[in-house]
């Protein structure tokens, strides 16, 4: 802990995107960037990082000695490889969160030292703007305190919620992979704009903007998105033409199949990681 | 008050089984007439207590309210036929699908000054009082006249005045709206039937689930995407058979179903005038 402060000092292991978006996310809250390290093996993430004046290195034993909760943001290859290294470093008085896709609770308590705090998160993309939505499950070792100080450090990235580590993969067919999704749904708005006649750049902006603005509406409301759905369209209007197309292409049952899709994606790549480091 | 039906089918049969049932009216204060005596809804209609006749005339001058329920290409005859019989104190209304208010108004005015002409579509259910009746208010009916006839269609289930131009829609949706259910029926009586279940079984069950699902949404102001949320378990059976569903372009095929009824009922309208 920091002496002064007594808040935790961050580490963060891997200097990718998403440990940046966690790290802005962070660092909005009361922890002092002085009290943040990254390590990585090149300097071709870590300017970003010196931007907001975090402590920058290659080692990662001096990030995992020098704080009490590291974030693994590394690739899921690599994970083996760099808990092997840190390991051990590795004190009860750690917590050690990943962030790598399918790799699982139990591969990571397997690798780190018996009694080790553990948690698995899955955040989304959008946490580099701090609207992610972020789902984390705890470790055999970590204690429902250890999930507050955890959900409290991350709580300016977005949303944050806790579950049984089944729904992680869930989670990242549905949020992870959704922000793709929408992605394409935004292009498809454009596109039909296009279509009437809107010059791209104009309609790709109004999309994008109007992905937004309907989200904060349906977040901040407390009505179900059907509710909202159905207020939006006056009888015989544009809007309930449109929808009419939307439900002839089956784009609910498009859009299940997309969730269903990535979730079961992510189990199998899942099982595969599983597999391989057995194998090892 | 009496009531009279020109014509003695589906429609007149179902209503005076309704407002007999639920006492709004006494069947010996009903007369209906139709020159076909054969229909089975003619045995149907004696069997109540009606007075049937194959005089329009005699139907016209016993009645204060008159409903036509004839089929609609019929309705200019009738009108013709019966027009110098009418009186003052009588209610015309229409049960025609496509025919509007206007094109009745105009034939009845070569006859009488201020005829009275209310126009509704209502459903088959009426039959076991549970119809869904909408009316539009011709020119020369009063305020009085929409309370009766409001009267005694709410006896035989939901009834509301609308305004005219969305009588088709409304025909659309609720006028066919119970051949969509039977369909339905039939068919998840069908997926019993595949999965084990006698049909008789199949049949009461799928037809009672029906029925429980639309009294919850009718007691409540609730929209039914929530209702159908709450019966989908994560992970369960019912989220499963929701996909197969959607995969089918299940809603957009009852928006095409409603789409279509109503735009042949406006097609009917136009082959009129």
């Amino acid at each position: 802990m920091d002496a002064e402060t007594d808040s935790p000092r961050i580490g963060f292991i891997g200097a990718g995107n998403m440990a940046f978006g966690i790290a802005k996310g962070i660092l909005s809250g009361n922890i002092r960037p002085e009290n943040v390290k990254v390590s990585a093996p090149s300097l071709r993430n870590l300017g970003r990082f010196q931007e907001l004046n975090i402590t920058t290195t290659h080692s990662n034993t001096e990030v995992v000695c020098g704080s009490d909760i590291i974030f693994l943001a590394v690739k899921p290859h690599v994970v083996p490889l760099v808990l092997h290294e840190i390991s051990p470093h590795v004190t009860h008085g750690h917590m050690i969160v990943s962030v790598a896709a399918g790799v699982t609770v139990a591969t990571l308590e397997e690798l780190l030292p018996l009694g080790s705090v553990v948690i698995r998160l899955m955040p989304n993309l959008p946490c580099v703007v701090l609207e992610g939505a972020l789902l984390f499950a705890r470790g055999t070792c970590a204690t429902q305190d250890h999930g507050a100080m955890l959900r409290s450090l991350l709580h300016r990235c977005g949303l944050v919620e806790e579950g049984p580590e089944a729904w992680i993969d869930i989670h990242t067919g549905l949020s992870g992979s959704g922000v793709a999704f929408v992605y394409l749904f935004a292009e498809a708005l454009a596109e039909g704009a296009v279509k009437m006649g809107m010059p791209s750049a104009l309609a790709h902006s109004i999309a994008s903007q109007t992905v937004l603005g309907a989200g904060r509406l349906l977040r901040e409301s407390d009505k179900h998105p059907a509710q909202l759905r159905s207020e939006v369209c006056t009888p015989g209007g544009t809007t309930i033409y449109g929808l009419h197309a939307l439900e002839q292409g089956g784009l609910r049952a498009s859009t299940m199949g997309a969730v269903e899709s990535a979730t079961e994606r992510a189990r199998e790549l899942g099982r595969v990681s599983a597999a391989t480091r057995n194998g090892k | 008050m009496s009531v009279g039906f020109i014509g003695a089918g589906q429609v007149a049969h179902a209503l005076v089984r309704g407002f007999t049932a639920a006492g709004v009216i006494a069947s010996h204060k009903i007369t209906a007439s139709s020159p076909d005596t054969d229909l089975p809804t003619v045995q149907g209609l004696r069997k109540l207590g009606v007075h049937f006749t194959t005089s329009n005339k005699e139907t016209v001058n016993k009645s204060d309210v008159l409903f036509l329920a004839v089929k609609p290409h019929i309705i200019p005859f009738v009108l013709d036929e019966i027009g110098p019989d009418i009186e003052d104190r009588h209610l015309i209304v229409s049960c025609a699908a496509g025919v509007t208010i206007n094109s009745i108004e105009k034939k009845l005015l070569q006859y009488r000054a201020n005829p009275k002409v209310m126009r509704c579509m209502t459903n088959t259910p009426v039959v076991v009082r549970e119809g869904a009746t909408v009316y539009a208010t011709g020119t020369h009916a009063e305020v009085e006249d929409g309370k009766l006839l409001k009267q005694l269609m709410a006896s035989v289930g939901f009834c509301t005045e609308v305004e005219e131009d969305l009588i088709d829609a409304v025909t659309g949706l609720s006028g066919s709206g119970p051949a969509y259910a039977f369909t339905a029926a039939d068919a998840l009586a069908d997926g019993g039937v595949k999965m084990g279940l006698p049909r008789r079984l199949a049949e009461r069950v799928g037809a009672q689930a029906m029925l429980g699902a639309a009294r919850m949404l009718l007691d409540s102001e609730e929209h039914p995407a929530m209702f159908k949320d709450k019966v989908c378990t994560p992970g369960g059976a019912t989220i499963h058979a929701m996909h197969v569903l959607e995969s089918g372009g299940f809603r957009s095929l009852l928006i095409n179903a409603v789409e279509a009824s109503c735009s042949r009922a406006k097609e009917l309208q136009k082959l009129k005038s």
